[in-house]
């Protein structure tokens, strides 16, 4: 499987020949092309046209991040699967209002699924079952008024409602003076644990941006989350399945093992990020995760979880033509 | 919509694939033995490499023997001999409706095995039928639902068809 590249230095991306190197203070480093399906970049990096053009014509997408670690934007190369037939299916999908809140739900679906599957790993081992306990037993409620929903609108509703009480969880699972919850915050996070939520779900939404440029899907229409057509954002309906799998269970296992500790992290005048140095860690963290396979029953081989991503897309796409009913993943353990 | 050669070869394997590829939903274009394919294609029969495309067909090569024509198909393998001569004799078949009689001539260069195929009428009836039954699958609303068969295993479309639970 195609790689993903991260570079956190700075320096210039270039094209010579048939090759790309990323230079830096005078050492030249070779990106082996044809094995490289994206590349992240955290560092100033300072890329050519020509570097641009030739990562198009091999398909490398790439995604940029700012000083702080904040999501810039990603280099989408131009299309290169094109199906006129699923880009139809998708656009009837998003305009008959049924249709799309059938979809807009399993994803809703999918994400308090998930999140139960992490609540339930901790009831089972740690002693406050009763905090669990009652937050899954909120968990369930609230999944029966899915199919009551009328609009995406009151289905975001009873998403923000889950969540709320899924993140009233993380101080018991955690148990960490250094990372308490509070309350989640954004843009920029107010805490050390709302840092690591924000880092990690914009590396998981351009994880799944990238799958989907290798799926005839168009990120441009979303289910949940409105198109408008100018950005994407069917990614950010696939990560609701998978964010809290993989972000959520990184973050308690790094915090745990004292993988991360305060010294990671910076403090600006209004709120608090990951530093360069965490945002290695995790980053690197994450990757092993991404590449750690997990057993499918259906095909009867294991894949990475990167790969369940895709497999994910193509879920989706077998949905939009007509041909199965989309069921969302569903980890067992 | 007309009918190709892969079309046929497609059509002896599995339905679900003729239907998925006209409709340009192509196959994982990382999966490891379409490259070999592609590799393969590109790297054998370099010397007299004449590709010859006329109308809906492409012919993997041709070349003239004792005043016949002969046309040749290049395979990764002689495990699906059925698809390959069916597809062959579209070939065949094609260039008979416009008065060329030609022989064929499977080539499977990773086994350096040969063999030739010679148009017959009962394959032009088999083929008639094969044609009309590919035209019922592309009116299909809905893809062929996956069958799993021994093509599944090394088929580049297999995490689509079975990516479920």
């Amino acid at each position: 499987m195609k790689r993903t590249l991260y570079i956190f230095q700075n320096g210039e991306l270039r094209r010579k020949d048939h090759s790309l190197y990323f230079e830096t203070e005078g050492r030249k480093k070779y990106i082996p092309v044809e094995n490289t399906s994206d590349i992240y970049i955290f560092g100033e990096v300072d890329v050519s046209k020509r570097f641009l053009e030739f990562a198009s014509q091999k398909q490398i997408i790439v995604h940029y991040f700012n000083h702080y670690g904040y999501y810039v934007g990603s280099f989408y190369p131009r299309e290169h699967l094109n199906a006129g037939h699923v880009i139809l299916k998708q656009a009837e999908h998003y305009l008959d209002g049924r249709k799309r809140l059938n979809l807009a739900r399993r994803f809703i679906e999918g994400s308090i699924q998930q999140m139960g599957r992490v609540l339930k790993y901790y009831r089972s081992r740690l002693e406050a079952k009763d905090v669990f306990d009652n937050v899954l037993h909120d968990f369930e409620k609230e999944s029966l008024l899915l199919s009551d929903a009328q609009s995406v609108e009151q289905l975001m509703a009873l998403e923000g409602h889950v969540r709320e009480k899924y993140y009233s969880t993380f101080d018991t699972i955690i148990r960490h003076p250094d990372f308490v919850f509070e309350k989640r915050t954004k843009r920029p996070p107010h805490n050390r644990l709302n840092a690591l939520i924000s880092f990690g779900n914009s590396i998981v939404y351009t994880m799944c941006l990238s799958e989907i440029y290798k799926t005839y899907l168009d990120p441009r229409i979303g289910f949940l989350h409105s198109t408008n057509f100018r950005r994407f954002s069917l990614h950010l309906d696939v990560a609701e399945i998978f964010k809290p799998i993989i972000v959520d269970r990184l973050i308690f296992s790094l915090i745990n093992k004292k993988m991360l500790v305060k010294k990671h992290f910076d403090k600006l005048t209004d709120g608090i990020l990951l530093s360069e140095e965490g945002r290695k860690i995790f980053v690197s963290e994450l990757e092993k995760k991404m590449q750690t396979t997990v057993q499918h029953r259906h095909l009867g081989k294991s894949v990475s979880y990167r790969r369940l991503i895709r497999l994910e897309l193509y879920k989706i796409q077998k949905h939009l033509l007509g041909e199965k009913e989309y069921e969302p993943y569903a980890a067992k353990w | 919509m007309p009918v190709t050669g892969t079309d046929i070869w497609y059509y002896y394997i599995c339905h679900r694939e003729v239907w998925l590829m006209k409709h340009q939903i192509a196959p994982d274009q990382e999966d490891e033995s379409l490259d070999l394919g592609r590799f393969i294609s590109e790297i054998y029969y370099r010397r007299n490499k004449k590709e010859l495309s006329f109308g809906n067909i492409v012919i993997d090569r041709v070349r003239q023997e004792d005043g016949q024509l002969v046309v040749g198909e290049v395979k990764k393998s002689s495990r699906y001999m059925k698809s390959a001569t069916m597809q062959l004799l579209y070939y065949l078949d094609y260039l008979r409706r416009m008065g060329i009689e030609a022989r064929g001539e499977l080539l499977f260069p990773e086994e350096r095995k040969k063999e030739v195929v010679e148009w017959t009428e009962e394959a032009r009836v088999e083929l008639e039928r094969a044609v009309k039954e590919i035209q019922r699958i592309l009116r299909m609303p809905v893809p062929p639902k996956p069958k799993k068969i021994q093509f599944c295993a090394k088929c580049a479309y297999r995490e689509y068809c079975w990516a479920e639970e």
